[in-house]
C-alpha cells in the first residue's frame, strides 16, 4: 500500500502540486489504507478501481479539490480545442477559397478563333475589357475580373487567421498540463 | 465489471455525494470512517468510484468544512463535516433524490422479478 501512497506522490510532484497539500494528501491516505488493512478490507474496496492506478487517482483528487487545472476534455478547458478546430477549419477553407478564386480569376487572355463581324448584336454587352480587332479578324479577348481585389483582401485575412490559429495552438500546448495516463 | 455492480455503480455515482454528506452530518468523520459508515449501510465502493476526490470537490465548493485531529491515539487525521451550505445542499438533494425514487418505482412497481434460484 506504501508503493500506492508513493505513486501518488510522485505524480502529484510532477503535476506541481504544493508540497505541504500533497503531504496532507499522502499522509491521509497513507493512514486511511493503513486502517483498512488492519481491518482486513481491501485497497480495492476503499478505493474502488482507482486502486489498480494511483496516477489517475492521484491526478483526480488534486483536480477536483482545484490544486491543478481539470484535465483536458473536461469542462471550458475541454471545449476550447473544439473551437479553436472550428476556427483552424474556417480559416483554412477561407484560404483555400480565395486562392481558388485567385486562380480562376487572374486576368485571362484567350483566342476566339472564329471570324466575328461587327457590330456586336445589340441584346449581346460588349465587354468593356474586350480588344477587338477588325472587322472579320481573329478577336483577342481579354477577361479580367472586377473582385480580384476582394480575393487578394480574403486571401490576406486568412493567412492571418491561420497565423492567429497556429499561435493558439502553440499556447494551447505549452500551457495544457500533462494529463495522467488512463 | 457484471452488468448489474456497472449499474448499481452508476447508480451510486449520482448521490454518492449526498451519501457522503449524510454520513457525515451523524458526526464529523475522516476518509476510511465515512467508508465504514457506508459499508455497514450495504454502500461497498468496489466499482468505479472512490470518495477521495468527491471530497476534495466538496471542500472547494464550500460544501464541507474540515479541521485536523488525533483519531484514537492514531496520527492526525482531516475531519469533515457539513459546512451550512453543504447542509442546504443535502436537503435540496435529499428530496430530489426522492422525487427521482418515487417516479422511478411507479414505473417499475408494476415488474414482477422472479428470481431464479
Amino acid at each position: 500500500m506504501s508503493d500506492f501512497v508513493e505513486l501518488c506522490r510522485q505524480e502529484w510532484k510532477r503535476l506541481g502540486v504544493p508540497d505541504p497539500l500533497a503531504e496532507e494528501m499522502a499522509a491521509d491516505l497513507a493512514s486511511d489504507l493503513g486502517e483498512a488493512e488492519a481491518d482486513g478490507v481491501s485497497a480495492e474496496e476503499l478505493l474502488g478501481s482507482s486502486a489498480f492506478d494511483p496516477r489517475s487517482f492521484a491526478a483526480s483528487w488534486a483536480a477536483e479539490r482545484g490544486i491543478v487545472p481539470v484535465p483536458a476534455g473536461r469542462g471550458s478547458a475541454g471545449r476550447r480545442p473544439i473551437v479553436l478546430v472550428a476556427f483552424t477549419a474556417v480559416a483554412a477553407i477561407a484560404l483555400i477559397v480565395a486562392a481558388l478564386l485567385l486562380l480562376t480569376g487572374q486576368p485571362t487572355v484567350s483566342v476566339v478563333a472564329s471570324r466575328t463581324s461587327r457590330p456586336t448584336p445589340p441584346h449581346v454587352p460588349s465587354p468593356p475589357s474586350a480588344l477587338l480587332g477588325p472587322p472579320g479578324s481573329s478577336r483577342i479577348v481579354l477577361h479580367t475580373s472586377a473582385s480580384t481585389p476582394v480575393e487578394w483582401i480574403l486571401l490576406l485575412l486568412a493567412v492571418v487567421a491561420l497565423g492567429f490559429a497556429a499561435w493558439l495552438w502553440s499556447s494551447l500546448g505549452r500551457s495544457r498540463p500533462p494529463t495522467a495516463p488512463a | 465489471m457484471a452488468p448489474g455492480s456497472q449499474r448499481r455503480t452508476e447508480l451510486l455515482r449520482g448521490v454518492l455525494d449526498l451519501c457522503l454528506l449524510a454520513v457525515m452530518d451523524e458526526g464529523p468523520a475522516y476518509g476510511y470512517e465515512m467508508t465504514k459508515r457506508l459499508r455497514d449501510r450495504g454502500l461497498a465502493m468496489v466499482g468505479e468510484g472512490s470518495i477521495y476526490p468527491l471530497l476534495g470537490r466538496l471542500e472547494r465548493d464550500g460544501l464541507v468544512e474540515t479541521y485536523r485531529a488525533a483519531s484514537n491515539g492514531g496520527p492526525p487525521r482531516k475531519y469533515y463535516r457539513p459546512s451550512s451550505t453543504g447542509r442546504l445542499a443535502l436537503a435540496l438533494g435529499v428530496s430530489e433524490w426522492r422525487a427521482a425514487r418515487d417516479a422511478v418505482d411507479a414505473v417499475l412497481a408494476p415488474v414482477k422479478v422472479e428470481v431464479a434460484s
